[in-house]
């Protein structure tokens, strides 16, 4: 896959082996130096470690404001999610203002773009009669389905991430310039959709921006003027799983434990009845973004307050600028199935060998992730602290 | 094989599970594991799909229709999975009306559950590559084939 946003913090760790149990795809691990080590092929950035972490060992960066100096022209993009926090358009426009002052020569909404890709995904669900379409809003969805629910693959959505449509068009209207298309990201997985500072070349948006890091920076230019803005209401409503206009054959969950449950009936083929899954790993959706501060129950009620006056359409664009072929990478196991099941086995072998308690200790999520490190020569049986321990007991004995 | 090679077709993995009489609430959970059993091998998505679908279907209708029963899943190094689905319930009377789509004999509670559509066996007879059903008086033996393609 991708890559981790992941990043830790040595000093900072006391070594309480939270993340490690925390992680649905078992991606951490603490390695011989007693250093949590990220695997950039199994993590799907949903934040589960970082926020499992009480002493902000883990966290996640984005890029930072010095990389305005080299562009020419720059925009930074404000998703839904972060103006749906603000009570009133009073309060929006304030908002823009601050943040075009930290150096932007143009801050930008997205939500006429959201409007677009939500309005597609119904589109392409109500013209469907036996698939049900999986939301590919969210890359934390859609590296889970490549990790752990393949079967589920063919029925995610081919529509692109909100920032993306957005910035194509933003790339589009100013042509010719040297632009600079920053993105404000209202979690971590977000930060991952952008070329840098994660080195994903083919995105169009340049950089990604960690609200939780620029926050305290457009706190301080609040109330120093206003920027006249409409957002669309339907792109508004995209971030909220309660307020997203609900159809008789959509199911809607949000919360990374029901999206996990909801992606196993479907597996099971049990919700062939609905047409289209929306799923969002943070509770209440988008606005339960991890880096947002504010109460996101209040928050859903913002929506109308911001489109109640005034607001816009969403954005009409052409298919090309919406749908893309290939969402998400998947790398193909080459291994034969002769090789696959051989290691299968020798995994099971080493497992009988461990004293199955899951307990970590050794830096492994669990006895079999350490039984695959013993079959790949990474760990020895002798790494296993339990059976170290009844060894040295029975040598006491003797 | 036929060129006087040898092939020692190795079993790779069995497990054995028991479904319980009326446990609805863990309904589910034997396909959950062998699903995850399949997945930890890493084998196509596409035939994984399909075990999940019928492992669930076979599942639910032992849980329903014959209060309970054995399962035991064996992957062979060759790529043939074969799950068995053995119950001591009261059989299939009619095993040609149970096999049409639709056709249900499933109790309120179960339907009140969700259960119980009539698609059961059509829906498994459709997505396993070999299917054998064995049923009488002392119970039913559904017997399931897929083949993993090679790679």
């Amino acid at each position: 896959m991708n890559g981790s946003v992941v990043t830790y913090t040595l000093e900072h760790c006391v070594r309480c082996m939270k993340c490690i149990k925390a992680c649905p795809t078992s991606a951490l691990r603490m390695s011989s130096k007693n250093r949590i080590v990220v695997d950039d092929n199994r993590c799907i950035n949903c934040g589960n470690c970082i926020r499992s972490c009480h002493n902000r060992g883990l966290l996640a960066h984005g890029s930072t404001l010095a990389d305005i100096e080299n562009y020419e022209y720059t925009v930074c993009m404000v998703p839904g999610a972060l103006i749906s926090h603000c009570s009133s358009l009073e309060e929006a426009e304030d908002l823009f203002h601050a943040i075009r002052i930290l150096g932007f020569d143009e801050v930008v909404d997205i939500t006429e773009y959201s409007g677009v890709a939500l309005k597609e995904a119904q589109l392409l669900a109500g013209s469907s009669d036996d698939m049900t379409y999986i939301s590919s809003f969210c890359p934390v969805i859609n590296r889970l389905i490549v990790s752990k629910y393949q079967g589920l693959l063919d029925s995610l959505l081919p529509i692109n991430y909100e920032s993306e449509i957005a910035a194509r068009q933003i790339r589009k209207r100013l042509k010719g310039k040297n632009v600079g298309i920053f993105n404000l990201c209202e979690c971590e997985a977000k930060l991952s959709i952008a070329k840098y500072p994660y080195q994903h070349m083919e995105f169009e948006c340049d950089h990604s921006l960690a609200l939780a890091d620029i926050f305290p920076l457009i706190r301080k230019n609040m109330h120093q003027g206003r920027d006249e803005v409409i957002f669309s209401k339907k792109g508004l409503q995209m971030c909220n799983p309660v307020r997203i206009v609900k159809d008789d054959d959509y199911l809607i969950a949000d919360g990374f434990d029901k999206v996990c449950s909801v992606l196993d009936m479907a597996e099971f083929g049990l919700l062939n009845t609905f047409r289209l899954l929306i799923l969002y790993p943070c509770f209440n959706g988008c606005i339960g973004g991890h880096m947002l501060w504010g109460n996101s129950f209040l928050m859903q009620n913002n929506i109308d307050a911001l489109t109640g006056s005034k607001s816009k359409q969403s954005a009409k664009l052409d298919a090309d600028d919406v749908y893309v072929d290939q969402l998400i990478k998947v790398n193909k196991d080459t291994r034969t199935f002769l090789e696959r099941t051989k290691f299968f086995s020798n995994v099971n072998k080493q497992l009988e060998m461990l004293p199955g308690y899951d307990c970590s200790a050794c830096g492994m999520q669990t006895c079999r992730i350490m039984a695959e490190a013993i079959v790949n020569g990474e760990k020895t049986l002798d790494d296993c602290r339990v059976l170290a321990a009844l060894k040295e007991k029975s040598n006491e004995n003797q | 094989m036929g060129k006087g090679w040898i092939v020692f077709m190795a079993n790779v993995l069995h497990k054995e599970y028991k479904v319980e009489r009326d446990d609805y609430a863990s309904a589910g959970m034997v396909s959950s594991d062998i699903k995850q059993s399949l997945n930890a091998i890493g084998i196509s998505p596409k035939v994984l799909r399909k075990i999940a679908v019928a492992s669930y279907e076979s599942e639910i209708n032992m849980l329903i229709h014959a209060y309970g029963g054995d399962v035991t899943m064996d992957v062979d190094d060759d790529g043939t999975i074969r799950l068995v689905f053995a119950d001591p319930g009261p059989g299939i009377p009619d095993l040609e009306k149970a096999m049409t789509p639709g056709f249900s004999t499933a109790n309120e509670k179960a339907r009140a559950m969700g259960f119980g559509a009539g698609m059961g066996i059509p829906n498994i007879m459709r997505v396993a590559d070999h299917f054998d059903i064995k049923t009488g008086k002392d119970g039913t033996t559904l017997t399931l084939t897929f083949q993993v393609p090679e790679s």
